[in-house]
C-alpha cells in the first residue's frame, strides 16, 4: 500500500519509488552506529545524560525525540543468578514462603515491573569480566551475587513515515509534508510549534524540542535522498541491520529474511508494519519497517497502531456536531417555555 | 554601521540567549556547525557529484547482504505462501498484551495551561452565544444583545491564549495558512477566527444600532459555536493517547455540556448584574439551562469513566485526579444549592459561580490527564492491542 498520490506535495519529471528503511533486530549490534551518524548528519545537540531516562536499562538516550531521530533502545532481561535460585529454594523447602526475597522476574506477565529496576541490573563490568570467568571456569557461576543478564535485546527505532501519518494528519500549518520519495517531513520554516502532532503519533515519534519551540524528528536524510545518498544511519551500519532502499524491493528482501529464520527454528520470527494483509497493516504500512522477534510490546511499540485523526476524527466530530445541535436546541427551548410561560 | 566597542550587539544577544538557553545537564551544541547559526547546506563547486557516491542509492546496494554468498544465507529463497503475515498475525493479533509493556510508548502532549484556559473561555463564549441566539427566538432582544457582549469578552482571550501556548508564538498567522479538514486543530483555527469576527461584528452592529444585522451575526456565531464548543473534544479525542481516544464519542459531548452551562451561568451573573429581577423569564431559562447541562455533564463523564474501566486510571489519580474530584465536588455541591437554595437569590449566583469553576477544574482535569494517560506504558499497550480483531482465522 503507498500513501495517496494527492498528498505528494513535491514533484518530479521521473517518478521515484517509495524509498524506506528495513530494520533487522537479529543482525542489529547496538553499537549506536546509527544514532551517532544520524546526530552528526542533522547536526543535532546531545541529549546530555538523563538521570530522570529509562531507569533499569544501560541506554541513556531514552527515547525518540526532537533531538534523537535514530535511537537505539536497549531491552535488557535479568534472571535470577544460582545462588539466588538456591536460597529461594532452600527458604521454599523450609516451608517460608514468606520470607522469598524479591527475586528479579520481568520475563513474564504479572512481574513487580515491567521492566528490570536499576538495583537488578548487573554491572556491565561484571557482566564482562563474568563472561571470561565463565569460560575459564567450564561456564559455572560468574562470581557475583545479583542477578544475571539474561537477554539484552538491541532496537534501532525510527521514524515509521507512515502511510496514513497521524502527524501529517494532525499539523494544522501544513509544515508536515509527503515527499516524493513518499516520506513524511516537518518543514522547518513553516513549523510554529502547535505541538499537536505530538500526542498524534501513535508510535511516539514525533516531538517538540523546549529549546527550539518546534517539532522535529527523521526526514529520512531527505537532502541526502535528494543527492542519490542512502541514509546516514543506514550508511554507518557496521551489520547493515539498518537496510535502505526501494520499499518494495526491502519487502521481499525482508520476507525472505523471515522464512530464513523460521528455517532455523526462530518461529517468533516476524515484520512489523511490510507484509500484513489488507486490514492488518499498521497505519496503512509503514515505510521504514523492522523485522522483531519478540511482542511489539518489548520494544514500546503498539501491536495495532492507524493514524488517529483518520481512526476518531469522524466519529468525534459527528458526536460533537449532534451535541452541540441538541444544546442550542435546549437553549431555544429553555427560554421560549420560560417567556411562553411568563406571557400567559 | 560600525561598532567600535565591542562585538556586534546581534552577537551580543546570540551569547546572552546561548547561556541562558542552556539547560542544566544538557550541552545543546550541535555536532557540527555554530548553534543559532545559518546552516552551511550550499556546495562549494555547484552541481559537484559526492565523492565516491553511487547514482540511484547503489551505494546501498554495496551491502554484503546483497552479495550472491551472502544473501543466500540471508534470505531464503522458498515461496512465502502467506507466512509472513501469519507470523506478524501471531505475535501482535492478539487482544491481550503478552509481556510486560515496555515503555515508553508514545509522547506526552506539550500543552500547558493555556490550553485549558482556552477550552474554558472558548466554551464560555459558544454557551453565550447559543443564549444570545436563544434570547433572540424568545424575543427578549435586551438580554440578546448582553449575551452577544459576553460572547465578545469571552472569545477575545481565545487567540492570545492559544498563540502564547506555541513554540514559536511569532509564527502564528501560519495557522491560517492552509485549510485542512482532516486536522481537528486547522478546523478550530478557522472556526475561532469565523467565530471572533462574528462576534465583533454583532457587538459592532449591536453599537451603531442594526438590530437586524446584529441578530443574524449573532445567529451565525451561534452556528459556528456548535462547532467551536466541540471540536475541542475532536481535538482531543483524534490523538493516540488513550484516555482521550477511546472517549471519543463522549468528548466532544462533555465539552458541548461545559460550554452551554459556562456560557449560562456567566449569562445568568451578567443579567443578574444588569438590574433584572430574580423572576425574570430569561434569568430563568439561563438557570434551567445551566443546571441542564451541567447534570448532563455529570453524567456523562461518568458513564464515559465506567466504560473506560482500566484506561480511566488516569483520570483518578495524581494532578488529573484531585482536578476531577474538585469539579465534580464543585459541579455537585452547585447543583445540591440549587435544590435547595430556591428562595435565596444570591444562593442562585454561588450556584453559578461553583458552576463556572467546576468547569474550569474539569477542562485542566482532562488535559492534565492525557498527559499521565501517554505516560501509562500499559494502557497505551491496551489499547493497541484492543484495536486487534478477533482472530477469526487462525495462523497458519
Amino acid at each position: 500500500m503507498s500513501a495517496a498520490p494527492t498528498e505528494i506535495a513535491v514533484r518530479r519529471e521521473e517518478p521515484v519509488p517509495r524509498m524506506g528503511f528495513f530494520t533487522d533486530t537479529t543482525t542489529c549490534i547496538g553499537c549506536k552506529a546509527c544514532e551517532v551518524a544520524c546526530k552528526q548528519w542533522n547536526d543535532l545537540p546531545a541529549d546530555g545524560w538523563r538521570p530522570e531516562g529509562r531507569g533499569g536499562s544501560y541506554d541513556y538516550t531514552g527515547r525518540l525525540s526532537a533531538s534523537t531521530w535514530r535511537h537505539v533502545r536497549f531491552v535488557e532481561t535479568v534472571k535470577p543468578s544460582p545462588e539466588q535460585q538456591r536460597a529461594a529454594q532452600e527458604l521454599l523447602a523450609q516451608g517460608r514462603v514468606g520470607a522469598l526475597p524479591d527475586l528479579p522476574a520481568t520475563a513474564g506477565p504479572g512481574g513487580p515491573a515491567p521492566g528490570p529496576r536499576d538495583e537488578e541490573l548487573p554491572s556491565l563490568v561484571e557482566v564482562a569480566e563474568g563472561i571470561t570467568a565463565s569460560a575459564r571456569l567450564g561456564g559455572e557461576g560468574s562470581g557475583a551475587d545479583g542477578a544475571l543478564l539474561d537477554r539484552w535485546a538491541f532496537f534501532s527505532d525510527v521514524c515509521k513515515h507512515c502511510t496514513n501519518a497521524g502527524c501529517l494528519d494532525a499539523c494544522p500549518t501544513g509544515a508536515l509534508i509527503r515527499t516524493e520519495f513518499q516520506t513524511v517531513i516537518v518543514q522547518p520554516d513553516i513549523c510554529n510549534g502547535c505541538g499537536y502532532c505530538i500526542p498524534s503519533c501513535p508510535f511516539g515519534v514525533i516531538d517538540r524540542d523546549p529549546y527550539d519551540g518546534r517539532a522535529a524528528k527523521c526526514t529520512l536524510c531527505y537532502d541526502r535522498l535528494e543527492d542519490g545518498l542512502e541514509p546516514a544511519c543506514a550508511k554507518a551500519c557496521p551489520t547493515d541491520a539498518i537496510q535502505f532502499g526501494p520499499r518494495d524491493e526491502l519487502v521481499e528482501q525482508a520476507e525472505r529474511r523471515v522464512l530464513a529464520l523460521h528455517e532455523r527454528g526462530l518461529d517468533g520470527a516476524y515484520l512489523y508494519g511490510a507484509g500484513d494483509e489488507p486490514g492488518e497493516q499498521l497505519a496503512g504500512d509503514l515505510g521504514a519497517f523492522f523485522l522483531l522477534t519478540e511482542p511489539p510490546e518489548r520494544f514500546g511499540l503498539p501491536a495495532q497502531a492507524e493514524s488517529p485523526a483518520q481512526e476518531n476524527g469522524p466519529t468525534a466530530t459527528a458526536a460533537g456536531l449532534a451535541a452541540g445541535t441538541v444544546a442550542v436546541a435546549a437553549a431555544v427551548a429553555s427560554f421560549v417555555v420560560t417567556h411562553h410561560r411568563r406571557r400567559r | 554601521m560600525s561598532h567600535p566597542h565591542g562585538p556586534p550587539p546581534e552577537e551580543v544577544i546570540r551569547r546572552r540567549e546561548r547561556a541562558r538557553e542552556q539547560p542544566p545537564g544538557r550541552d545543546i551544541t550541535p555536532a557540527v556547525g555554530t548553534r543559532g547559526m545559518p546552516a552551511r547546506w550550499r556546495r562549494a563547486v555547484e552541481g559537484a557529484s559526492v565523492a565516491l557516491a553511487r547514482p540511484a542509492w547503489g551505494d546501498a546496494r554495496w551491502s554484503y547482504l546483497y552479495g550472491r554468498e551472502g544473501a543466500a544465507r540471508y534470505g531464503s529463497d522458498r515461496p512465502a505462501d502467506g507466512e509472513v503475515a501469519a507470523a506478524a498475525r501471531r505475535m501482535r493479533g492478539g487482544r491481550e498484551v503478552p509481556v510486560p509493556a515496555l515503555g515508553p510508548f508514545i509522547n506526552p502532549p506539550v500543552w500547558t495551561w493555556e490550553v485549558p484556559v482556552y477550552f474554558w473561555f472558548g466554551g464560555m463564549a459558544t454557551g453565550s452565544s447559543f443564549a444570545a441566539l436563544a434570547a433572540d427566538v424568545a424575543g427578549d432582544y435586551q438580554a440578546a444583545a448582553l449575551a452577544r457582549k459576553v460572547t465578545l469578552a469571552a472569545v477575545l482571550p481565545c487567540a492570545p491564549l492559544l498563540i502564547l501556548d506555541l513554540g514559536r508564538p511569532l509564527r502564528f498567522l501560519h495557522m491560517l495558512r492552509i485549510f485542512k479538514p482532516r486536522s481537528a486543530m486547522s478546523m478550530g483555527a478557522w472556526c475561532l477566527v469565523a467565530f471572533t469576527n462574528g462576534a465583533v461584528a454583532a457587538v459592532g452592529a449591536d453599537l451603531l444600532e442594526r438590530p437586524r444585522l446584529a441578530r443574524t451575526a449573532g445567529a451565525a456565531t451561534g452556528v459556528l459555536g456548535t462547532y467551536l464548543g466541540s471540536y475541542t473534544g475532536v481535538l482531543l479525542a483524534a490523538t493516540a493517547v488513550p484516555v482521550w481516544a477511546r472517549s471519543r464519542a463522549y468528548l466532544p459531548a462533555i465539552f458541548m455540556c461545559t460550554a452551554a452551562a459556562t456560557g449560562a451561568a456567566a449569562n445568568r451573573l451578567a443579567l443578574a448584574a444588569t438590574g433584572r429581577p430574580p423572576g425574570d423569564p430569561s434569568r430563568q431559562a439561563l438557570g434551567v439551562l445551566e443546571t441542564l447541562a451541567m447534570a448532563c455533564e455529570l453524567v456523562l463523564s461518568g458513564v464515559n469513566e465506567r466504560r473506560l474501566g482500566r484506561l480511566a486510571e488516569s483520570l483518578e489519580h495524581d494532578t488529573p485526579g484531585r482536578w476531577f474530584s474538585v469539579a465534580k465536588w464543585t459541579v455537585r455541591g452547585g447543583l445540591a444549592l440549587r435544590l435547595a437554595g430556591r428562595r435565596a437569590p444570591w444562593l442562585q449566583h454561588v450556584t453559578s459561580g461553583l458552576f463556572l469553576a467546576g468547569a474550569l477544574a474539569f477542562r485542566m482535569g482532562w488535559v492534565g490527564a492525557g498527559r499521565s494517560s501517554a505516560h501509562d506504558d500499559e494502557a497505551v499497550a491496551l489499547m493497541a492491542r484492543r484495536k486487534a480483531r478477533p482472530l477469526g482465522r487462525e495462523p497458519v
